[in-house]
């Protein structure tokens, strides 16, 4: 079961910087559903993921699967 | 000096190329194409002018017009050329927005994707293209300095005889022309020549008309300002004397940078590979940074520098070109190093950002 973070409405860098944190409490393995309707999070998303060593799908509009495995 | 904005800010004019323009203000301007003595000595100056300005690009003077409104050239060179609207328009994803924009008056484009290096991908262009394609390419990046394959692209053009036109504003002299191009267009803030002055190129032969109203044959509407133009010519005399010494000295202070905060700071990105980017550009982009932030806090330590992150460009849209080539796009900040950069500056920056990048994580 995913965790939700709810970012709708908040402006680039927030989503990512918020994601981080909770990816950092997380287990390898756990999901994260991030709610972000920033423009730029899709991008910065394959980034993060690039620079992270973790995985994201998006997995529709504004909805994106994250699993920390790294 | 350290610069932000659209072209990276405008640089200091040449001391040489800034007495000439005021000299040609102060003197006052007989129209060029009036046979008034007054008017012979105007065209005389601007003869030399162009011829200048030809040599010094490695061009011929019958190859070259001089625009006053820069931002037009490209537009104008890619509408201009045979069959656009209905021939295939092929442009790199990292081009600047005005030639992006020309897709809008196109029937089939294509963008070409790049690679992390900002390299576009030229498999795809080879695939793209046909013998009636009109390819808009850069040389190099304004935003990330990354520096296109230009050989390799003209090949793959020519191969097709397809119209190559060449972005050379964000590069000015700093690459190398292919053997085979189309069109060309140049910004004279390049080489610290003046605002409001392009050099638009036609190669011998090469197939265009002017999509602009006009009734006469012209290939410019020749509306530039002459002391802008003489100002011009001289800053690119003065800029190429110099400019080997200049990109070796940049260069290796941009290393420097590229070499020191990849030692010193954790999960950044950094554009392209000191291979193929401009000696004087390099873009960084830190994870979990507010660029709005970053450039706040090197503002007050006296650096002014640009970003492509959508905080600072009021915009919501980030940078089109960190996008494209898959970097981060918040927490960008991006240098532009003038010839008069002091080492110490660099010095300065380098001991500074390790420490703003933390603070600012830790907020």
């Amino acid at each position: 079961m995913a965790t939700e973070l709810d970012c709708r409405g908040k402006r680039c860098p927030l989503p990512i910087i918020e994601l981080s944190k909770k990816i950092k409490e997380s287990e390898l393995g756990q999901q994260v559903l991030l709610l972000s309707d920033d423009p730029a999070t899709a991008a910065d998303l394959s980034a993060w993921a690039r620079m992270t060593g973790n995985e994201f799908k998006e997995i529709s509009a504004d909805n994106f699967l994250i699993t920390k495995s790294s | 000096m350290i610069t932000a904005g659209k072209y990276e800010g405008q640089h200091p004019l040449h001391p040489k190329a800034r007495q000439i323009l005021l000299d040609a203000f102060d003197q006052g301007w007989a129209d060029p194409t009036q046979i008034s003595s007054q008017g012979r000595q105007a065209q005389a100056l601007l003869t030399q002018a162009r011829e200048s300005i030809a040599k010094s690009l490695g061009l011929k003077v019958a190859e070259i017009e001089l625009w006053g409104e820069p931002e037009l050239i490209s537009p104008i060179a890619i509408w201009g050329a045979p069959g656009f609207g209905t021939a295939p328009f092929i442009y790199g994803a990292t081009e600047r927005s005005e030639i992006i924009g020309m897709r809008a008056k196109s029937k089939q484009s294509f963008e070409i994707s790049v690679d992390l290096d900002g390299a576009i991908d030229l498999e795809l262009l080879t695939q793209t293209l046909q013998p009636n394609s009109i390819v808009a390419i850069q040389s190099a990046n304004i935003e990330t300095g990354a520096m296109q394959d230009l050989k390799a692209i003209a090949k793959a053009v020519v191969a097709q005889n397809a119209h190559l036109h060449i972005d050379a504003t964000a590069s000015g002299v700093r690459f190398v022309k292919p053997s085979y191009w189309s069109t060309l267009h140049f910004d004279a803030r390049s080489w610290n020549g003046p605002a409001g002055v392009g050099v638009f190129a036609l190669k011998n032969g090469a197939r265009w008309s002017n999509p602009l109203p006009h009734t006469k044959p012209t290939r410019s509407p020749n509306s530039f300002s002459i002391p802008l133009a003489l100002a011009a010519a001289s800053a690119l005399e003065n800029w190429i004397i110099d400019e080997a010494g200049n990109s070796a000295r940049l260069k290796s202070l941009i290393e420097r940078i590229r070499n020191h905060v990849k030692q010193t700071i954790a999960d950044v990105d950094i554009a392209g590979n000191a291979q193929s980017t401009l000696p004087n550009i390099i873009s960084l982009s830190f994870l979990n940074v507010s660029s709005e932030q970053l450039v706040a806090a090197l503002e007050v330590e006296g650096f002014s520098v640009a970003s492509g992150s959508a905080c600072v460009a009021s915009s919501l849209e980030p940078s089109h070109v960190l996008k494209a080539m898959g970097l981060l796009t918040h927490g960008n900040m991006r240098i532009n190093l003038n010839h008069d950069v002091q080492d110490g500056e660099i010095t300065k920056l380098l001991a500074l950002l390790p420490g703003i990048i933390s603070k600012l994580r830790e907020n």
